[in-house]
This record gives C-alpha cells, sequence and structure tokens, in this order.
C-alpha cells in the first residue's frame, strides 16, 4: 500500500512535469512577485530621525497630575481616579510608548548608518536625542529596558532585560560625553534636523553645520546639566561634578537655543492637547497651581488657563475668560460628585465652576512643544550656583533665576493668539514679593519656577519635584494604590509588559518590592 | 456519505446529477409524454424514486403520491431506481402509462453522486469521509437574504451564527469548529463552480464604528444553486491543499439540465421583518433621568444624559436636555420605536434550455432590502449564467459566469462604544420621549448635534443621537461589483481516460464612500482653526483572483479490482489594489469632497500580489463494489514565503467498506458502510505577501516644510515563517434500515492544528510589538449524527423527520508562550466600559471567558470595604494586570452541542415544514446589562433606590457583619458607585450567562397549484406554480440570556466572541413567496 512518503515520492517524480505542462517552474519569478514595487525599501536615515525628534509621548493626565497642575475629578469611567493614585495602566504607559516610536526609528536610523564616519554629526545628534529620551524613561519608571532595546529586527531580540536605572544614567552620561565630543563643525549638516535644520523654526535655525553643531553641542551640555543634577540628592559631588562639565562645556545661552518643534494645528497637531478639547468636563486645572500664579499675578497665567462658559463644551467659547482673580483651581482629591455641591463652587454648564487649560493658547492644538529649554537650563544654573557647585553664588543664583523667568515669559509669543508679554510685566513679576530671588528662599523660588516653566513637560516637572522637594505640595488624602497618603514616586510598567516579557518583567519589578507606584528612581533615595 | 431531508428532496437532487451524468450520451428523439406510477411490493407509493430515459439526458423523480412524468420516445427503455431497491429497467413498448413495482433490494446507490474536490463527481459509497449535500430545495424555502444564515442548524458540523447586523451582513460559518486562533481565516473555503475564494466576511469585528458589509455568499442567488456540497474534513478537502484547513463549501450554479425544451421560471419572494424585543426582562421604567436621585432641574443635568440614577417618576415637569420641561415619565424602549420594519423584495427570472447537444440557464435576479435601522438598506442585482455544450462527441465546453452587484447603503454601526443606535437607546433613561431625540437633534444655536449626554463633547462622542445622522445626511455606501468565470473543456481521450482545463476569473471592484457630516457625537460645529468639521473619505479596490488548472483522469477495471486516478495543477495569481483618500476640516460647510478640506490624507496606493502553484493527484482502488481506498497528495509552491523554504506537500488517505454487501442476509439492513480517513492540511492565512522585509514609509504631509520618515508597521519581519498545518482523523458509519425509511449517519473527527500562524507579542521595548512566528495548537474534536426517518409515506399524506447533532469538543494545547494563555481582548481598567476578558489558555476550551467573582472569605461570605467612602461596597484586593490571578476562566463562548431538527409533512399539494434549532453549552458575558445596570437603567439597578442597598459579607479588617447601607442620593459613595464597582472591579457573576437557545426557527406552509392547473385546459402552459409562506425566528423556546437574544450578537468574527454588547436585536420575518414555471 502506498503511504504518504511514497506519495512524495511520486510528487517528486512529477515536478518536472508540471514544469513543461504548465508554470516553466513553479516558484519561477516568487521573488520578484513578493517585491512590492511600491514600497519604500532604502530611506535616508536623517528623516528617520527627524520622524523621531517630531515624535513626542505625553499627555495631561499621569505626571501633570501627580504633580498637581492638571486634574481629572471625574470618580468613575476612563480615568477612574487617577487623581487618587489608583494605579490604572492607560494613564501609567502613556511614555512607554517611546520605545516604539523615537527609539524604534533612531535605532534603525543607527542601524543603517553603522559605521558611516560620513555622517558623524547626524550620528552624534541621534546618540543625544537618543538619551534625552531614555533619561525620560528612566525618571518616570526607573529600571527599564535599554542596552538590548530596539533590536527586535537587527538581533531578533524580542524580550529585552531590564538594565538598572543606576547604570542606564552611567552610559547616558558616557554617550553624551562621546556624542558631543565627536560633533564636527567641519562635518556633515543635518539639512532635516527638525530643532535646528534648514526647516526649523526662523529663531533657532541654522543654514550650516558649524552653526548647527554649535547648538547641538549647547542641547548635548544643557541635558548634561540636567543629568548631572538628577544626583544632587543621592551624590552630591557628583551631581556638582557633571553639571560643572556641562557648564564649562556650554550650555544653552538664550531662547535661540531652544529644542522645540512648532505644530500648524492643522496637518499636526500639539499630540498632549488633542485630549482636551474631547469630554472636557472631566479636564481642569489644579487648585494649587492657580493659586500660585493668582497669588503672584503671573503674566503667563492669562494663556496657560481660563474660565470657560460651559466647562462641559470648552471649545464653544471662544472668549473664555483668562482674568487671573476669576480663576479657580479644582481642589486635590475631591470627587465631580462632591465638587458640584457646597461648600465647592458647583457645577458650570456640563462641567464644574473651576478653571481649565485655555484650548486656544497653552492648550492649543496649535501650541509648539518644547523639549529643552534655556529658561530650564538657566534655572538649573541657578540651582548650581545657589549651591556653590558653579560659580557666582548668590548674585549669579539670581541672574540665573531672572533670565530663566525671562526667557520663559518670551517663549510665550510662539503660542497662537498671544500678545508678547512686556518687558514692565515680566519686572513687575520678577520684582514681585512671591517671585523676587532672595537667598534662603532660594532654592525654593527655582522649584516652583521649575514647576512653572515645565507647565509644558510633566516628565521634567515631576522629575524635579521628587528631586529636590519643590513645590512644596500638600498630598491628596485620598491614598488610592499608594497605601498612605504620598505622592507617586514611580509608574507602574505597562501591564502588557507583565505578559509580553513576563521573565524580565518579574526581575525588574523585585527592584521595587513589585510593580508598585511608592517604588523609587535610583536618583530618589 | 449522503445527507437527506426528505426523501423527495432527496432525490430531486439524484435527479440532477443524474441528468449531468446522463448528458454525455447521445439524446433520442422524443415524442410523447409517459406518465406512470412507482410502488414498494406492499403498494405504497415510492416518493422520490429516480425515472431515466436510458441512453439520455433525461430524467424525473416521483411525487409524494409515487407519480412520474417524463418525455420518451416509444421504444426507448425507463431506468428506475431507488435507494434500497432492486433498480429496473422496463422497455415502454409504446405504453404511455405504466405502472411498477419495486423489489427490496441490495441497497445499491450506484445512481448517486456528490460533488468533491476539485469538482469531481463521485459516488458516495466510494467516499472515506463526510460530504454532505445540502438540499438546495430546503435552503430557498427558508429564504434569508445570504443564503448561509438558512444553512443555520441544517448540517452536523457546520455551526452558523448570524449576527444581528443589518441587511445584507455576514455570517460566521465554522466546519468542525475554529482551526485556528482569531485572526486566522477559519471560515470554510468556498468553491463556486470551481473558483476557490474566501468567505471574506466584513464583519464587525471590534470597537466603536464598524459596520458589517456582508461576504462573499452574498454574491450567489440562493435561486441559482444546482448543488451544494460540505466538505466538512481535511480528508474530503484535503485536494485545495493549503487552502483546504477549514474545509469547503462547494457550490455549483444552475446550468440546465434539468429542462428539456425552453422553459422559463419565475420566483417573488417578499419579507417583512420585525425587530423582537425582549428588553421587558431587564428595563426598568420606575426611575428617570438624573444623578444621586435627582430628577434634573437644569439644562446641565439633564445633559448628563446617560444615567438612570433620578428620583421616581411622578409626570411632573423635568427638564430636558434641549431646555424643554416635560412631564418626568417613562416614554417607553425608545429603541424599538426608533427602529422601523425592515423589507425584502427579491425576484428571480430564469430561462433555461437543452438540446441534445448542450444546455444552459441564464437568470437575472433583484433584492432589494431595508434594514431595521432607518437608512439602512442593502440592493442586490445578480446575473448568472451556465452553459453546458458538446462541441463533438467527446469535446464538451462549461461556462459558468456569476456576475454580482451589491450595495451596501448606511450599514448599522454596532458593537462596543459606537455611535450605533442600540448603544444611545441601551445607554439613555427611559424619561425622555423619543419625539425630543427627533425634534430637537440639531442645536438651533451651535447648529451642531445637541449635548444628550456626558459622553458628547467637541470633538466627537460615544453616546450619539441616531437622529442626527439621519437629519444630517450622514452617508456610508458600498458598491460592490463581483464577477466569477469560469471555462471548462473537457476532452474525452478513450472511453476510460480524459483531460480537462479549466481557466477562471475573479474580479472584484469596491467603492466606498463615507460622509460624516460634523465629528460624530460633537456638539461644536468648528475646528478651533474656523474650518468645519466632519470628514470625508473614499476608497476603491479593486482584486483579481486568476486560478488556471489542468486535470488528467481515468478509471479502469481490472476484474474486480477498479482503479480511478488523476493528476492536476493549478496556478493561482492574485493581486489587490486599493485607492483611499480621506478629507477633514472643511472650507464650505455642508460641502463633502476631498478638495474641500483642508486636511487630506493620500494613502499609498494600497498593493499587493500573490501566487500559488500546485500539482496534485489523486488515486482511488476499489475491489468488487465493497472496499475502496483513496489517495490524494497536493504540493503547494508560495510567492510569500522564503524562496529558501517555499514548498508544502500534503497528502491524505481514506477508505470506504460496504459491510452490508457482506450481510444480505440481514434483510432489515439495506446499506452498511465503514469509513476512515487521515489527511494533514495546512493554512496559508496571516502569511501576506512582502511581509518578510522592513520597510519605511513618509508622512503624507510635511511638518514644516520637512519630510518625515518612519519605519512601517508595528510588527518585525519574520523571514522564516511557515504555512500553519491540520491533521485530521475521522471514521464514519452510515447505515439505511428498514426498507431504506430509517438513514444513520455518524462521524466521529479529530483533528489538531498546528504551527499556528500567529503574531508572537513581544515587548515593546523591542522596539515591535509583536513579531508573526509559527506558534501554539489547538485541537478540535467531535460527534457528529443524522438520524432521518419517513415517518409516513402514504398516496395522500407524508411525514419525514430529520435531526442532525454536533457535539464538538475543543481544547488549546499550546499557546506558544511560557505563561500557558494568550490574551486576546480585555476590557479591564484600561477604561473600557466593558467586562473580562477572552483568553486562549492550554488545557481549555477554545474562547474562554473570563471575569473576576466577588471577592470572598474562606467561610464564602462577601468582603466588604471597612474603612472611607467606600464603606459597605465590595472589595477589590485581587492582584491586577494581565497576569492577574483574580481573573477565572467562567466558560466558553463556542457552544459544544448545536443541532437541527426538520419535519416535513405534505397532504396533497400542501406541504408544511417546521425546523427547530438550539445551541448549548456557550457561555455569553452580557455588557448590555452591566452597562444599563451601571447606569441605572436596568431593573437589577432598582434595588435600594429608597431604603438604600445592605450588602450582605463582613468587613475587610474587623471580620463584622457589614452594615453599611449604600443610598442612591450620597456624593460621595452612593449606588451607581456601587454598581461601577462591578466594571471597575470586573465582577462578572451577575452578567455571566449561558448562550444556550433552542429556537423554533422556521415554519414555512407551500401549497402547489400545478395539478390543479392542468385541470384548466388554458393553464396548461403553466407547467408548476407554488406559492408558499413562511415564518423564521418563529419563537425562542429556551434560553438563558436576559434581554436579548443569545443571538444578538455584534460580530460574525473570532475576536469578540462571547462579548454582546450593543448589536442590534434579532428579527422575525415573514415571507410569501411565489414561484412559476412556463
Amino acid at each position: 500500500m502506498l503511504n504518504s512518503n511514497d506519495m512524495l515520492k511520486i510528487f517528486k517524480r512529477l515536478i518536472p512535469l508540471c514544469a513543461v505542462l504548465l508554470f516553466a517552474g513553479c516558484d519561477k519569478d516568487f521573488e520578484n512577485v513578493n517585491t512590492n514595487p511600491y514600497a519604500i525599501n532604502t530611506i535616508d536615515p536623517a528623516l528617520l530621525f527627524a520622524g523621531a525628534q517630531r515624535t513626542h509621548v505625553g499627555s495631561w493626565i499621569a505626571e501633570h497630575t501627580i504633580i498637581q497642575q492638571y486634574v481629572t475629578p471625574y470618580n468613575t469611567g476612563a480615568n477612574a481616579g487617577f487623581s487618587f493614585n489608583v494605579n490604572i495602566d492607560g494613564n501609567q504607559n502613556q511614555k512607554w510608548g517611546e520605545y516604539t516610536g523615537s527609539i524604534k526609528n533612531m535605532i534603525q536610523a543607527l542601524n543603517i548608518l553603522g559605521s558611516s564616519t560620513t555622517r558623524v554629526n547626524l550620528k552624534s545628534m541621534i546618540r543625544i536625542w537618543k538619551a534625552q529620551v531614555f533619561m525620560g524613561l528612566v525618571d518616570n519608571y526607573g529600571d527599564v529596558p535599554y542596552s538590548e532595546s530596539g533590536k527586535a529586527v537587527s538581533d531578533a531580540l524580542f524580550f529585552p532585560k531590564y538594565d538598572d536605572d543606576a547604570a542606564i544614567y552611567d552610559d547616558l552620561y558616557k554617550e553624551l560625553k562621546e556624542a558631543i565630543a565627536a560633533l564636527n563643525p567641519g562635518g556633515d549638516y543635518v539639512s532635516a534636523d527638525l530643532f535646528y535644520g534648514a526647516n526649523a523654526q526662523p529663531s533657532v535655525k541654522t543654514s550650516d553645520a558649524a552653526a548647527q553643531v554649535a547648538k547641538w553641542k549647547k542641547l548635548g551640555n544643557s541635558l548634561l546639566l540636567r543629568l548631572g543634577m538628577r544626583y544632587s540628592k543621592l551624590n552630591a559631588s557628583k551631581a556638582q561634578s557633571i553639571a560643572n562639565e556641562a557648564f564649562t562645556g556650554g550650555v544653552m545661552t538664550s531662547n535661540a537655543d531652544n529644542a522645540y518643534v512648532k505644530y500648524d494645528g492643522t496637518l499636526y497637531t500639539t499630540p498632549d492637547n488633542a485630549g482636551l478639547r474631547s469630554f472636557t468636563q472631566y479636564n481642569y486645572v489644579s487648585e494649587p497651581f492657580v493659586n500660585q500664579l493668582k497669588s503672584t499675578n503671573d503674566p503667563r497665567g492669562k494663556f496657560m488657563i481660563a474660565l470657560f462658559a460651559d466647562p462641559g463644551n470648552t471649545p464653544a467659547d471662544l472668549n473664555p475668560d483668562v482674568t487671573l482673580a476669576n480663576q479657580y483651581g479644582a481642589p486635590i482629591g475631591k470627587t465631580d460628585a462632591e465638587l458640584k455641591a457646597a461648600p465647592y463652587r458647583g457645577a458650570r454648564g456640563g462641567g464644574l465652576n473651576y478653571s481649565q487649560i485655555n484650548i486656544y493658547k497653552l492648550g492649543s492644538p496649535a501650541a509648539p512643544e518644547f523639549y529643552v529649554t534655556y529658561a530650564q537650563t538657566s534655572l538649573l544654573l541657578a540651582e548650581a550656583a545657589k549651591r556653590g557647585w558653579i560659580p557666582g553664588g548668590d548674585a549669579q543664583a539670581k541672574i540665573y533665576y531672572e533670565n530663566a523667568i525671562t526667557a520663559d515669559m518670551q517663549i510665550y509669543s510662539l503660542y497662537p493668539g498671544t500678545t508678547p508679554i512686556t518687558n514692565a510685566e515680566i519686572t513687575a513679576y520678577i520684582n514681585d514679593p512671591g517671585v523676587l530671588y532672595n537667598s534662603t528662599d532660594a532654592l525654593k523660588l527655582i522649584g516652583i519656577q521649575y514647576w512653572i516653566i515645565n507647565i509644558r513637560d510633566g516628565t521634567e516637572a515631576w522629575a524635579n519635584f521628587r528631586r529636590t522637594g519643590f513645590p512644596a505640595l500638600t498630598p491628596n488624602p485620598s491614598s488610592g494604590d499608594l497605601g498612605s497618603v504620598g505622592f507617586i514616586t514611580r509608574l507602574t510598567y505597562p501591564d502588557v509588559e507583565a505578559s509580553a516579557n513576563r521573565e524580565n518583567y518579574q526581575k525588574a519589578i523585585q527592584a521595587y518590592g513589585g510593580d508598585k507606584l511608592t517604588g523609587k528612581v535610583f536618583w530618589d533615595q | 456519505m449522503k445527507k437527506k431531508w426528505t426523501q423527495g428532496f432527496h432525490l430531486a437532487l439524484n435527479k440532477i446529477f443524474l441528468s449531468i451524468l446522463l448528458v454525455f450520451f447521445s439524446a433520442a428523439a422524443f415524442a410523447q409524454t409517459v406518465t406512470g406510477k412507482v410502488q414498494d411490493a406492499e403498494n405504497n407509493p415510492v416518493n422520490g424514486a429516480t425515472v431515466a430515459v436510458k441512453g439520455t439526458n433525461r430524467a424525473t423523480v416521483t411525487n409524494a403520491t409515487g407519480n412520474f412524468s417524463i418525455n420518451a420516445g416509444r421504444t426507448d427503455v425507463l431506468i428506475i431506481s431507488y435507494v434500497g431497491f432492486t433498480t429496473q429497467e422496463i422497455p415502454l413498448n409504446n405504453r404511455t402509462t405504466l405502472s411498477v413495482s419495486l423489489a427490496r433490494g441490495e441497497g445499491r446507490i450506484i445512481d448517486e453522486v456528490v460533488v468533491t474536490a476539485l469538482g469531481i463527481r463521485r459516488n458516495p459509497r466510494r467516499l472515506g469521509y463526510s460530504a454532505t449535500q445540502v438540499n438546495a430545495d430546503e435552503l430557498v424555502k427558508n429564504r434569508t437574504t445570504n443564503i448561509g444564515e438558512a444553512l443555520e442548524g441544517r448540517v452536523a458540523g457546520l455551526n452558523i451564527t448570524p449576527p444581528a447586523a443589518g441587511a445584507g451582513s455576514s455570517n460566521q460559518i465554522r466546519l468542525r469548529g475554529q482551526v485556528g486562533f482569531a485572526g486566522t481565516d477559519n471560515a470554510p473555503l468556498l468553491v463556486i463552480n470551481g473558483i476557490p475564494l474566501d468567505q471574506d466576511t466584513r464583519n464587525a469585528e471590534g470597537a466603536g464604528q464598524q459596520r458589517d458589509r456582508g461576504d462573499n455568499l452574498n454574491n450567489i442567488n440562493p435561486d441559482d444553486i444546482e448543488s451544494m456540497t460540505v466538505l466538512k474534513g481535511a480528508a474530503a478537502a484535503a485536494l485545495y491543499g493549503v487552502r483546504a484547513a477549514r474545509g469547503a463549501i462547494i457550490i455549483t450554479t444552475k446550468s440546465g439540465q434539468k429542462n428539456q425544451g425552453i422553459g422559463v421560471d419565475f420566483t417573488s419572494s417578499y419579507t417583512a421583518s420585525k425587530a423582537i424585543s425582549y428588553m421587558d426582562e431587564i428595563r426598568q421604567h420606575e426611575y428617570g433621568l438624573g444623578l444621586l436621585g435627582v430628577k434634573p432641574t437644569t439644562i446641565g443635568q439633564a445633559q448628563e444624559g446617560q444615567n438612570g440614577w433620578g428620583a421616581k417618576l411622578d409626570g411632573s415637569p423635568a427638564m430636558n436636555y434641549d431646555g424643554v420641561l416635560r412631564p418626568y415619565s417613562s416614554y417607553g424602549d425608545n429603541l424599538f420605536r426608533f427602529l422601523q420594519t425592515g423589507t425584502n423584495l427579491t425576484n428571480t427570472l430564469g430561462l433555461s434550455g437543452g438540446g441534445p447537444n448542450g444546455s444552459f440557464r441564464a437568470s437575472i435576479s433583484t433584492t432589494e432590502a431595508k434594514g431595521i435601522v432607518p437608512s439602512n438598506e442593502y440592493k442586490r442585482r445578480i446575473f448568472n449564467v451556465g452553459i453546458n455544450h458538446n462541441i463533438t462527441k467527446k469535446l464538451k465546453l462549461q461556462l459558468n459566469v456569476n456576475y454580482a452587484d451589491e450595495d451596501y447603503i448606511n450599514p448599522p454601526q454596532i458593537g462596543t462604544q459606537g455611535d450605533g443606535v442600540v448603544n444611545f437607546f441601551n445607554r439613555t433613561a427611559v424619561s425622555v420621549p423619543l419625539e425630543a431625540y427627533r425634534d430637537h437633534a440639531i442645536n438651533p444655536a451651535t447648529l451642531a448635534e445637541w449635548k444628550t449626554n456626558s459622553f458628547a463633547s467637541a470633538t466627537g462622542g460615544t453616546i450619539n443621537n441616531p437622529y442626527v445622522p439621519l437629519q444630517t445626511g450622514q452617508r456610508w455606501q458600498e458598491d460592490r461589483n463581483r464577477l466569477l468565470g469560469t471555462a471548462t473543456i473537457r476532452y474525452d481521450i478513450t472511453d476510460w481516460l480524459y483531460a480537462q482545463g479549466r481557466f477562471s476569473y475573479d474580479r472584484l471592484n469596491s467603492f466606498t464612500e463615507s460622509i460624516i457630516p460634523n465629528a460624530i457625537g460633537a456638539i461644536v460645529r468648528t475646528n478651533s482653526d474656523g474650518t468645519y468639521r466632519g470628514s470625508y473619505s473614499i476608497s476603491h479596490t479593486w482584486t483579481t483572483d486568476i486560478n488556471a488548472d489542468f486535470l488528467v483522469g481515468g478509471s479502469k477495471k481490472f476484474g474486480k479490482f477498479s482503479v480511478d486516478a488523476s493528476v492536476g495543477g493549478n496556478t493561482l495569481r492574485s493581486q489587490f489594489y486599493n485607492i483611499n483618500e480621506s478629507a477633514s476640516n472643511f472650507t464650505v460647510p455642508d460641502l463633502y469632497n476631498i478638495t474641500n478640506g483642508t486636511v487630506k490624507n493620500a494613502n499609498p496606493l494600497g498593493f499587493s500580489r500573490s501566487r500559488i502553484n500546485s500539482l496534485y493527484g489523486l488515486a482511488e482502488l476499489g475491489w468488487n463494489g465493497m472496499l475502496y481506498l483513496n489517495f490524494t497528495g497536493r504540493n503547494d509552491w508560495f510567492s510569500v514565503l522564503n524562496p529558501e523554504k517555499n514548498s508544502k506537500f500534503y497528502p491524505s488517505v481514506s477508505g470506504s467498506f460496504i459491510f452490508s454487501e457482506l450481510l444480505k442476509s440481514m434483510t432489515w439492513l439495506n446499506y452498511g458502510k465503514l469509513r476512515a480517513s487521515w489527511a494533514e492540511v495546512g493554512g496559508i492565512s496571516g502569511i501576506g505577501p512582502f511581509e518578510g522585509v522592513l520597510t519605511y514609509g513618509i508622512n503624507a504631509n510635511q511638518f514644516s516644510g520637512q519630510s518625515l520618515a518612519s519605519v512601517n508597521g508595528g510588527n518585525a519581519p519574520n523571514p522564516l515563517i511557515q504555512p500553519f498545518t491540520v491533521k485530521e482523523k475521522e471514521i464514519g458509519l452510515e447505515l439505511r434500515m428498514l426498507k431504506s425509511k430509517l438513514h444513520l449517519d455518524i462521524a466521529a473527527f479529530d483533528k489538531i492544528t498546528t504551527d499556528q500562524v500567529i503574531t508572537l507579542q513581544t515587548s515593546s521595548t523591542s522596539g515591535y510589538t509583536g513579531s508573526k512566528a509559527n506558534l501554539a495548537s489547538l485541537k478540535n474534536s467531535g460527534f457528529e449524527t443524522l438520524a432521518e426517518y419517513n415517518v409516513i409515506q402514504n398516496k395522500n399524506f407524508s411525514w419525514s423527520t430529520s435531526w442532525n447533532n454536533t457535539y464538538l469538543k475543543t481544547k488549546v494545547l499550546d499557546v506558544g508562550n511560557p505563561s500557558g494563555t494568550i490574551l486576546l481582548l480585555y476590557f479591564n481598567g484600561t477604561g473600557n466600559e466593558f467586562l473580562g476578558e477572552i483568553r486562549y489558555t492550554e488545557g481549555m476550551a477554545m474562547n474562554q471567558l473570563y471575569t473576576k467573582h466577588y471577592n470572598r472569605n474562606a467561610k464564602g461570605e462577601l468582603i466588604i470595604v471597612e474603612t472611607g467612602a467606600a464603606r459597605g461596597r465590595l472589595t477589590n484586593d485581587q492582584s491586577s494586570g494581565p497576569l492577574k490571578t483574580g481573573f477565572y476562566p467562567v466558560g466558553s463562548s463556542i457552544p459544544k452541542f448545536t443541532g437541527g431538527w426538520t419535519n416535513n409533512f405534505s397532504y396533497k399539494n400542501l406541504s408544511l415544514g417546521v425546523f427547530i434549532d438550539y445551541k448549548f453549552g456557550g457561555t455569553v458575558l452580557s455588557s448590555t446589562l452591566l452597562n444599563m445596570t451601571r447606569q441605572g437603567l436596568s431593573k437589577l439597578s432598582l434595588q435600594g433606590r429608597e431604603t438604600g442597598l445592605l450588602v450582605e459579607g463582613v468587613y475587610q479588617n474587623s471580620g463584622l457583619p457589614a452594615s453599611n447601607i449604600i443610598t442612591a442620593t450620597s456624593s460621595t459613595s452612593n449606588l451607581a458607585n456601587y454598581w461601577a464597582d462591578y466594571r471597575n472591579y470586573q465582577i462578572g457573576d451577575p452578567f455571566t450567562f449561558k448562550s444556550d437557545f433552542i429556537k423554533l426557527r422556521n415554519v414555512s406552509l407551500a401549497y402547489n397549484f400545478t395539478n390543479l392547473l392542468k385541470k384548466v385546459a388554458v393553464m396548461n402552459f403553466v407547467k408548476g406554480l407554488t406559492l408558499s409562506a413562511s415564518v423564521r425566528n418563529v419563537a425562542i423556546i429556551h434560553k438563558d440570556l436576559p434581554g436579548l437574544d443569545p443571538e444578538a450578537i455584534q460580530s460574525s468574527g473570532d475576536t469578540r466572541a462571547g462579548y454582546e454588547n450593543s448589536s442590534l436585536p434579532t428579527t422575525r420575518n415573514y415571507n410569501v413567496s411565489l414561484n412559476v414555471k412556463f
């Protein structure tokens, strides 16, 4: 009797037959058939880098809420009580998107570049920017996949291990130092560079490699300064040493050095702001933040926040009330049901009678997205000077502090529909008793400003809050998943990692006694 | 193997196939009509005996009274055959009437033919596997727009699940279980006139705005079907190689063999469909719109909208979302007031003819259907031609063309969080009248949707007044045109050897257009840049599948031995193109075209192409008409695979043993056959063209003048991917007993799928969230039974009954990852409204649903929150995250038992069909009930409205009996919060049900006027006239799921299996049909 092997033999003999009868080769031309003539099979890595520069992952609901800039008092449903310190995956995992966004594309760009020496500046820029992205991931989560990440295509490495956060920081330091050193004024000009390249915004763009490299060196050193200052609590001497290196290397000196991208609000919209226009009854500014703006008569306030005729439908109100005195922030830890009743301010339209992000300015779909600014850098310098880690002491710290405020006020002119904040307003603000630099409260004042300046960068504001303890916020009385009243000190890993990368995840969470919101990043010990 | 619904219909099919056989014989001249009667030895009429004119292609079957009528020449010989009786040859010798008495015989079924794989017609006694013929007339009796729906419950092993998804929607078709995990094409291969095609359900699989847009069975007009064979197992379909894993349904359309001369047949059918409501089982009409027990007094409160936590309805004035005060009363179930009666008018006109050298049939049919959701329409025009022509005695040509033009207009949006009508009405309170939603859909102040609930927002919402799309001209439309053409040439080289060549062409053109005025659910008309909201998109797809094949076959007898063998080859060339464009942010309001949009998306040309080349052969060895062995083998070569390893071989072996040949002394046994088979087949589903290499995309728009690029796709390419494999074993037994009145057929099968093509979930930190891999295995095994019995067969009255049943057991053997489980879908804390998970877990049945249970202590008492605002509510201290141990399997969505019971009665010219079908052993999670409860709209949510609810249990810390009462009115912790906990904690206990049902599916009544008309001389030109009426979904005899028909599911896919949410109600269909033949 024939078995399947015999059948197979018969078939093997039949194969030449088919060539004659039908196909002229049973798989002839198959490789050609299976190549898509319309696909892009090779790409200029600079375009991948530009795409990665534009990709930014963040939202108002996670970090901004922890540090009480923004609040969702909604008690049930999609955000079920983020403000109550509950561990909600959808809120915690936003930043993790960097891995499949900017990191994936930057690593593929580096794969393409290989050991190319002709595009050393492009390569160095990618290394610097990759360091910035990973710094944010470490600051949010602690230990994260680093050395093995992004290698699915190059190494078929699908399940990266988690690296120790301190070790990642060590490597980021090395990466920044090496990349800054490798930048070559006589080398390649990266026209596609969204920050300073040919199509960057007029105030920051360059047209040759030397000018571009100069800006990238400042950006690299400003990131190095940021990295160094993170050690202030853990290892002051290390912080001092790195801050000094960065300062000596040359950090940003004006708004013309800012690393940012500008959205047109139509073809490309500011990603973080997209959510502000839907279900607007859930989006409010928190009470401590509003009180800070009001108490110092902050001229930025009118661009940041507003009271809308119907908070349940903010886009319907084209001219919301932006008078600071009329603004009220939503109290922390209260549900929408509570806020609708006495002693709170009650309902307003389809929402609550509290201030919201100004969706026409700060919260506009056409708002610029700032990554690293002179204002941030100058505040870090102020702190370093105050601590005596860089020269100048209090006198220089005051200058850095005021420069930062001035620079931040000035960049509001880049938001749609704004009028420039006048020098008089700036001067008045700087001299406001609640703002004016004084040696005793210097670190506190600097910390508060860092909080305000980073209304656009929750990761940075939250990291600085954990490091410095400023601003001195009152924790949410509802402890949620924290166990006791306090602040979230790290985000939990995305739930999906627990199944998709199980073994490495299990090892990683041991460092935090479980994947908890109360774990601490290494520099926050 | 053969399955019969009634003897009459059974042999009507015989007639068809006998005709096909006989068409190859030369035709003799005929001159007269011969009538006669066939009886058995006891003078009972034999219903369904085949009467053929020897040496011609003319044949007919006897009717219920045993009478027949046939054209024959004076000297012709009639061959009269019937299962279980000795075939007789009767020379006419100038007689024009005759009476025939058939003697019980050896039970030969030599004249039966079934269409098997590759269209090869074979005698069922030779088959070693299950191949069930479906009676086409029976399907037509159960008029459904999509022929697939009429198959439900009809064939053992075939599980049809029609979603409640609007006019022209798809069906889930599964043969012997689900061959792969969700994402695999699990529907059987359809072979229409020799063209293999996938079912291609364009279903509503996921959340949001999906619409069911039918499937490929919609391309076939039920009245055109000549035969339908269900090849259940891998062995039966093995000759389709890599396309055989899911079994196959072979459909042949008519080509006129039936008729001599010219015949015209006309069928007109009208169906009215009414939505069936079970909502009274769950919807409360006591409390109205509002929160915290308060009746809305401000517009803001009224615009909370979706909650029924208000005050007791008392008829006093209450504020509505539109600022109008209306009595605070129940206005009834708005959904069923909103829905309309669906209709379907189908007309088919057929013209057929045949002469000595061939035959033809051409038909045109039109269907105009309206769904139960206003604005939903389905229109279809089908043109079908079949031609047989004998060019010479040895050279035969066959041509089949089927052209279907379909319009899917506004298929309803169904499923989770959708924009559809059901989601809106199920989640709004009864205290707002439908007329308010209708008359005040558009807010005159904003010219956008009036805010009716807190889910409405500036940019869009998820619970949207369905009058808005109706009044603003929202439109979604698909125009599909499909041409299926086959030309076959066959040459009989000698009397035992033939060669055949076939070319088939399958061309699809589909154009879709979508107009969404304003964003769906948006309460603001303009964008921040002053442009108008809304979107417009168009998409054009055209695909071509070309199959070319050849087959050389022969058969020889050597004494008691017979050999049948064929070899052949096939090439399949597929090409796909798609262009789609969309625009939004319009400059001119209410004008929807691409150029008016200030934001345009021009997508890259969608393109793919692939080829599969195949060689195959089959050999059958027979001995003494009693023992048969069959071997098949097929080798497929794939363009989509790595060139280093692009070939796969698929073998099968099967055998049949007609043991009744050895038991002729046992007179009660007319026919007995044992069969067994084994096959290995495959599936390429999941492996697409061009997937093996990384590609890049450039953003459609520059960013501030700069081009941006990114790596395409979330999956890392796997160049080593291979098709998955299915191995199936089957044994079966078929018996015909008691003068062949009783027919039993049982089959047991065991089918294992290995090396599934699944997307291995990778850590996103690798840069990619997945990579396709050959992983995971599963098993489907089962037991199929068929029992048919002709209970009564008298002169005037007959009753035949048929029962089929399937027991299906599914088991996940390996999921390909160390955790032992794959999470397919989950709706937990990530913000969805819904409940539970679907997983594939090793050792368990497929499509396993999971939820958490109440948190209980060792004594089984509920553990209640002791401190804080949530005091008195449920606890959730079970661990969370995808590895959450707190989730427990609550059952599989796949029913274990499915089946149907058919009864056909006939009295003279009147016939009555009663069909009952059932499914048992599946589980369903009711998100409708969960949502309605947590929003205070269900009867379940009435507990404690006035007095508060004491959740009995013990406090978490102290262990003391819980005593805290949860009220409806507390602003910090209330009944709404209590019920929201069920969703937040994923406690499924009150919302988990059996999907079991027993339905009186169909009752049909037909009267055949033909005999009456024959008595009227002037009406003699009418050859046949039948009027019939039927009701489908007559009643549910048994169900468990409250509020809904358990078949009111939204998807014909596998991803959301077992999740019930926001599908349309099912309908009761009333049909009248007229069939006239001239």
